[in-house]
């Protein structure tokens, strides 16, 4: 401590000493030499002398005698302070303390800057993610960063997203990155219970966005300790700059459409329903009799051919207007915005709105103190259809209901009596209701002080609330409501989430020239999470259907209220070394308590090193002309995952096992004592550089992740009473490359061109399991040597010619075949769920006013599972139902050559049955976004006194190409890979406006 | 500024490491609706919830909620499956199931859910009084009647072989147990074993939703029949009949008890039934919602032999209306009346059962006892008294329990245990009107997950199945 204060005395010691005249100085403040910064204060230190600088950063000063340096300040930006001497005029360029992404990193507690950077952080920038026909930013992030997968399963608006970086590192926990708010951590994910699907960061306007970092090495993100396993996404929401206050408004308008669509799965119409109907009847042995009465039963001939598909899908409307103010002086500044989002999906009852509202104030009240709020508060009203197998699902009933069956009688009413106890669900698009409404506040106040020049204290306060209520009406005449005459259900969730971080912040010359510098944080965080959830349900409803909530119903069947929280306490520090910009060593350290695991293994201690080699600034490199920027960097860390339930580690019993109406209990939980953190331990090595004047820049990256003590859902067998129980066992690697490079091929004065490509592969593979043991879970299998979803099948063998059976092979050496659906030995690895590479080319072309881009998405090398495949395309089973045009290339006679069965009434042989037959490559490639933008010339924006206006078109996801052309449906199924009749994926065009002024 | 400097600093400092010792209990959080087990077993009265508890594991839609009865009839020749479905149990009326199934795999993991909650009940270590020796009674009851259950369709008929492979046995609870198969008879061991505690330690009645002394004795009389052990199945079925005080079903009562739908306290009848409540119900889900055709479902249709047996005048046909369905000439089953408000409940051991026991057990012994027992029941029913006499009585007494257990689930199980081949009437798939008894699918395989999971059940894999 004495030694601490003895540097700190020396470097104030330091004093320069210049002789000083009365003089008027004049000059300009800018940002970036070009930017003019308004509104800045000019101060001759030591004195009350002080101007500020006018709308073009312009200043004039008179010199007092005294005057020896003037201090340039502006909020957001670092003060500058310069020697007088003689001169007459000073132009100063101040550096922006926000993210000014070429030069300053948002990371964890804090900013870095790019030279100083020792890990792996990509960032998006506003532009990037702004005026996006997209529900929620995860969404937008698709393409944007190389080794983020970005992975929708449903084009509901309003759906979560799954996000992986740098593949996959749990097998049961989590998966999903830390999001980090304005320093933040906040719950995100699906919170909904009722619904299919919702998305806690769909109540975020992606356009309030001012920058996104994506830390993906243990350098960047060890900070975060045991949250950071898998890589942490900070974003920073926008702040206000001082001077005039100006205006932004926003708006666009648009439609979507299915982006992909197969017609070989297209259902069949009446005639050939009715028809493949007879054959399979003739094929199953029935007699003529009985085939006329079941197909007349059928629908044959009742002159109906109705079209539930076209009926149910449809044009989406899409809408988003935005605007916002900022400003202030040099000691207030502000941001303020308000947005509108509309979105329908692709088919019947699926749209979500949204409203939101953001608040960013920051005050310098003194010379060292600075306090600042921020508030994005916003609510979303999403209506989302059901999904799978249920029969209100509007997907469903496309494939399954009959083309003979109308969803209207002739008389106009709808028709309730449909094939095989399906529901009409275009009826229900108006009787029954399904909502959800969700509410978010997030938001945080922030304290700095200035302890000295370099020692900064912070304290952030920070919440993040979301509250949803869903609610779900089934009417009394038709549908899932029927049999309980009527149901209605009212779900409420909230969380309560508050943070509260406190670091204290050291810059320090260790050598008297500054050569050799370092900074240092240390910090606390306490964080609790806090769950309530109440759900309730009653039956028997009046017959009118404008009844729709629970209070109107006879008898309550559901009434229940619980909790379910967490808590982190977390102490830290990190260091970094820096020598003359050229050699950067990083450390930190982290120390977690988790309130999920027990008191013996609460805590966990989590650390990184990082080393950065700028070889540009070596004396060298000083006549070298090739490389404008070259630079080499390592990072080898450990950081924890503690994503499992909030209540996984004890043993338990638990209650709602009711008899007659009166309580009941039964075991629910293995539980395991032992239970502590995943250890996952990210290798890094990049490289960046940059060539031809800066038009070639290039970042290469290789990791190594290894994860260990993995927490693992280990299977029992049932005869104990559970299904699996929750270990920390196995161990498992992600191996890859990423590259990122940025072109500038042609630029003149009016042209250019721009082309930004990424590329990443991961391979993952299990590397330990508990005696070396398979572990099986639905269609996939985890091995030893195989990478984690890999899908574990039958294997399909062809229809044979002779007999039109369905074949499959026995062994898994391809020898012997049979009609006989082989055994639980017969399963082979049939491809995995997890893309080998993917990453996206964006080419930008500017011309004067114009703009013209494209972005491609590309991803190769994993298999797509057809979940429902064995009732449409099941050669008969579920005979009842609607089956696709593909079945129409069933076999029919000997020698017929076709890879689909004999169709025989309820089934052929286990057809159905999944095999590799329900397997697609999931390869392809979308045009995700085209862009043709146009922005007025500065004289006419003049003349009409604007800033600037912007007008464009846009498309999202026109075009898909699939590498498999018998993909039923788009190739983007979630990170599990399987698809489960969701809203389709949309493609969507829109017309834009922006507007400065 | 060199004092406030340090004064600053040892403030923040301390500010710093002040919000570092937070209260321990921050992160002391407790499961708001669980307890540990020692918490939730501690008591008579926990025992009492967790007695609760294993019932409703009894309800599973893979048990009595729905499952275990439709399968009963329908891998039999009762009931098959409307050309109009919603595709539920479609492999059992086609007989082509597979080692994937989930409705098998639902039967072998509920069951063994069941057994693990009376497990922990048996094995308390409470100090016993009376009402802790009802509640174990129970239990040992649910216990043995989850293993009678699993080894019946998991294993070759003892009546066959009862040394071949019948099914784990667990006893004690054990998470990471691999158990490999006990020997059928072992299994029946064991399930003797239990009924003759539950029958020992039981000595109150309270509804017909809950074992009792002579519900127990019952479940054991059909566990002794379907061994083939006529003598001990007669004694049993005849302690039922004389010291229980319950009283058969009337041809007058026959339409209300029915239609009934909450536990009995009167003894009449119902020795067990699973108890479904306008609470607690499988909705959809229900085994009512299948048969009936005034909901969405009513796949489930009445065989046209088995509705051939009853006579015009016999009561119990009161139970089936005939109609059309998918174009086809059908008859409903109405067994089960009730899917909205309180749900219809699954009759697990009825009284006339005994008779029916009683006279199949006493043939060819005793033939003026079969024939005396088998028409307690006909003469309740309005149905003509049966005078045959020799296989053609035993034909008629096996008829006889057809039509008065059909639908509940245990036509496939008779013929199982009288190692006969399935013969179905034409209203079935044509590629599965006859099932012979060898047929591999007559036992169900081990479930895919089981084998999955333990490697000591891996080799062990019923006959035919792989």
């Amino acid at each position: 401590m004495r030694k601490f204060v003895a540097i700190l005395l020396c470097a104030f010691l330091t004093v320069t000493q210049v002789a000083a005249q009365n003089k008027i100085i004049k000059g300009k403040v800018t940002e970036d030499g070009k930017k003019p910064i308004s509104n800045a204060s000019v101060l001759v230190k030591g004195t009350t002398t002080a101007t500020k600088t006018n709308e073009e950063g312009n200043f004039s000063i008179t010199i007092p005698v005294n005057g020896k340096v003037l201090k340039f300040s502006s909020l957001n930006f670092e003060d500058q302070e310069v020697n007088i001497g003689s001169k007459t005029e000073i132009n100063v360029v101040l550096v922006s303390t926000v993210s000014d992404l070429q030069q300053v990193i948002v990371t964890g507690y804090g900013t870095t800057k790019k030279a100083t950077n020792t890990g792996s952080i990509a960032t998006v920038k506003a532009a990037d993610i702004e005026n996006l026909p997209f529900s929620s930013v995860d969404k937008a992030l698709q393409g944007k960063v190389a080794g983020l997968q970005s992975v929708a399963s449903s084009g509901q608006p309003g759906a979560s997203q799954a996000i992986l970086i740098r593949g996959a590192s749990s097998i049961t926990a989590s998966n999903s990155p830390l999001w980090v708010i304005d320093g933040v951590p906040v719950n995100a994910g699906d919170a909904s219970r009722l619904q299919t699907t919702g998305n806690l960061l769909s109540t975020l306007n992606p356009n309030d966005i001012e920058s996104i970092s994506v830390l993906k090495d243990a350098a960047s993100q060890s900070i975060y300790g045991s949250r950071a396993a898998n890589g942490v996404i900070v974003v920073t929401t926008k702040k206000g700059k001082s001077g005039k206050t100006k205006f932004r408004f926003d708006t666009e308008l648009g439609q979507s459409d299915v982006a992909y669509q197969n017609e070989k799965y297209k259902p069949l119409d009446a005639n050939e329903y009715i028809n493949i109907t007879r054959e399979g009847m003739v094929n199953a042995g029935y007699t003529a009799a009985q085939i006329n009465s079941t197909v007349s039963s059928l629908g044959e001939g009742n002159g109906i051919n109705y079209n539930w598909y076209d009926n149910i899908m449809r044009v989406g409307q899409q809408k988003q207007y935005n605007l916002s103010a900022e400003g202030g002086n040099d000691k207030t500044t502000f941001f303020l915005s308000g947005g509108h989002f509309a979105q329908e999906g692709t088919s019947l009852n699926s749209q979500l709105k949204r409203n939101n509202v953001n608040v960013r104030i920051t005050n310098k009240a003194t010379d060292k103190l600075t306090i600042g709020l921020n508030l994005n508060a916003g609510n979303v009203n999403q209506r989302a259809p059901l999904n799978g197998g249920a029969f209100g699902n509007p997907l469903l009933s496309t494939y399954f209901l009959l083309p003979t069956y109308s969803a209207f009688k002739p008389d106009g009413s709808y028709n309730y009596v449909l094939n095989g106890g399906l529901h009409n669900t275009i009826a229900l698009a108006e009787l029954d209701k399904r909502f959800l409404r969700q509410t978010s506040a997030r938001g945080s106040l922030t304290g700095e002080y200035k302890i000295l020049d370099n020692l900064k204290f912070r304290s952030v306060y920070g919440i993040d609330y979301n509250a949803l209520e869903e609610d779900q009406y089934n009417n009394p005449l038709h549908g899932d409501g029927l049999a309980s005459n009527g149901r209605a259900f009212a779900y409420y969730t909230r969380y309560f989430n508050y943070v509260w971080t406190n670091t204290l912040d050291l810059q320090q010359n260790i050598t008297r020239n500054g050569d050799l510098s370092t900074s240092t944080q240390i910090g606390y965080e306490a964080q609790k999470s806090a769950g309530y959830f109440s759900s309730l349900q009653s039956q028997q409803f009046p017959p009118s259907l404008s009844l729709t909530y629970p209070a109107s119903g006879a008898s309550p069947t559901t009434a229940s209220a619980t909790i379910s929280d967490y808590t982190f306490e977390s102490q830290f520090a990190s260091t970094n070394l820096n020598y003359k910009n050229r050699f950067v060593l990083s450390g930190s350290f982290r120390r977690d308590g988790s309130s999920r695991f027990s008191a013996k293994n609460r805590y966990g201690n989590f650390w990184a090193l990082g080393a950065t080699w700028n070889i540009d600034r070596e004396e060298f490199m000083v006549n070298n002309t090739l490389f404008d920027q070259l630079k080499l960097r390592g990072s080898y860390g450990v950081n924890g995952n503690a994503g499992i339930g909030n209540y996984d580690a004890p043993a338990l019993y638990g209650f709602g096992f009711n008899y007659n109406q009166l309580p009941g209990s039964g075991p629910t939980n293995v539980g395991d004592e032992n239970l502590t953190w995943e250890l996952n331990k990210p290798m890094n090595i990049g490289l960046d550089f940059s060539v031809l004047k800066n038009k070639v820049n290039v970042t290469i990256d290789y990791y190594i992740r290894k994860s260990e003590n993995l927490l693992l859902s280990v299977p029992l067998s049932s005869t104990s009473g559970f299904g699996s129980a929750t270990r920390n066992i196995g161990s498992m690697e992600n191996k890859g490359v990423e590259i990122s490079l940025n072109l500038i091929p042609v630029q003149t004065k009016d042209f250019r061109w721009d082309v930004d490509f990424n590329f990443a592969n991961n391979k993952n593979k299990i590397t330990s399991l508990p005696g070396h043991a398979d572990i099986l879970s639905g269609n996939f299998i985890i091995r030893e040597g195989q990478s984690l979803n890999t899908f574990f099948l039958r294997e399909w063998a062809g229809v044979d010619i002779a007999t039109g059976d369905p074949q499959w092979y026995y062994t898994d050496k391809h020898q012997a075949s049979s009609n006989i659906y082989p055994g639980a030995n017969a399963r082979i690895l049939a491809g995995q769920a997890l893309p080998k590479f993917f990453g996206s080319l964006t080419n930008a072309l500017t011309y004067k006013g114009f703009n013209l881009s494209a972005q491609l998405y590309y991803n190769f090398g994993n298999q797509v599972f057809d979940t429902w495949r064995g009732y449409y395309l099941g050669s008969g089973f579920g005979a009842t139902f609607n089956k696709v045009k593909r079945q129409l290339d069933a076999w029919r006679q000997p020698g017929d050559k076709t890879d689909v069965p004999k169709y025989v009434y309820n089934g052929n042989k286990n057809f159905n049955s999944g095999s590799t037959y329900n397997l697609n490559d999931g390869s392809f490639v979308r045009v995700r976004d085209i862009q043709l933008g146009y922005t007025l010339p500065k004289s006419y924006a003049d003349k009409l006194k604007i800033g600037n206006a912007n007008i464009y078109v846009r498309g999202t996801n026109l075009f898909t190409w699939v590498k498999d052309k018998n993909m039923p449906f788009d190739p983007e199924q979630g990170t599990g890979s399987a698809s489960n009749l969701n809203v389709f994926i949309p493609k969507t065009v829109t017309v834009g406006l922006s507007l400065n002024f | 500024m060199k004092r406030i400097t340090i004064k600053n600093m040892i403030v923040t400092t301390v500010l710093l490491l002040s919000l570092g010792s937070c209260e321990k209990s921050f992160l002391e959080l407790q499961p708001p609706t669980s307890l540990t087990p020692e918490a939730a077993l501690a008591t008579e009265a926990d025992l009492q919830v967790a007695l609760r508890g294993a019932y409703a594991g009894l309800k599973s839609t893979a048990l009595y909620g729905r499952s275990l009865m439709v399968i009963g009839d329908m891998m039999g020749d009762n009931t098959y499956q409307s050309v109009l479905n919603t595709n539920r149990y479609t492999a059992f009326n086609s007989y082509n199931y597979t080692v994937t199934d989930g409705d098998v795999s639902g039967l072998w993991t509920a069951s063994y859910s069941v057994i693990l909650r009376a497990n922990n009940i048996i094995n308390s270590t409470i100090a016993e009084n009376a009402n802790i020796q009802q509640i174990k009674g129970e239990a040992y009851a649910i216990r043995a009647l989850a293993y009678y259950n699993l080894v019946r369709y998991f294993a070759t008929p003892y009546t066959s072989d009862p040394t071949s492979l019948g099914v784990p046995i667990i006893t004690v609870y054990q998470a990471d147990l691999k158990p490999g198969r006990a020997k059928v008879s072992e299994v029946y061991a064991l399930i003797n074993k239990d009924l003759t505690q539950a029958y020992t330690l039981m000595t109150k009645f309270t509804n017909s939703s809950q074992f009792s002394k002579y519900a127990a004795r019952a479940l054991q009389a059909k566990v002794y029949l379907t061994m083939g052990d006529k003598t001990n199945a007669k004694t049993a079925a005849l302690d039922v009949i004389t010291n229980s005080g319950f009283t058969p079903l009337t041809v007058a009562g026959h339409a209300a008890y029915w239609a009934g739908v909450a536990p009995r306290t009167d003894k009449v009848e119902t020795l067990l039934e699973i108890s479904f409540d306008a609470v607690a119900n499988n909705a959809f889900d229900a085994l009512s919602y299948i048969y009936l055709q005034s909901g969405n479902y009513g796949d489930m249709l009445c065989s046209t032999d088995l509705y051939a047996l009853f006579e015009a005048a016999d009561g119990r046909k009161a139970l089936y209306a005939t109609g059309t369905r998918g174009g086809l000439a059908s008859i409903f089953v109405n067994k089960y009346t009730s899917f909205t408000g309180d749900h219809s409940d699954t009759k697990v051991i009825r009284f006339s059962e005994m008779y029916l026991i009683a006279a199949e057990a006493s043939y060819p012994s005793n033939i003026a006892d079969a024939l005396k027992y088998v028409n307690e029941v006909t003469s309740r029913r309005g149905a003509t008294a049966i005078a045959s006499s020799g296989s053609i009585l035993f034909e008629d007494i096996i008829n006889e329990r057809r039509k008065e257990l059909a639908f509940e689930g245990e036509r496939y199980l008779d013929l199982q245990r009288l190692n006969r081949n399935v013969v179905r009437s034409k209203n079935y798939p044509a590629a599965a009107l006859s099932i012979d008894f060898t047929n591999f699918r007559r036992i169900m395989p081990i479930p895919q997950g089981e084998l999955d999971a333990n490697p000591n059940i891996k080799t062990q894999q019923n006959p035919g199945w792989f």
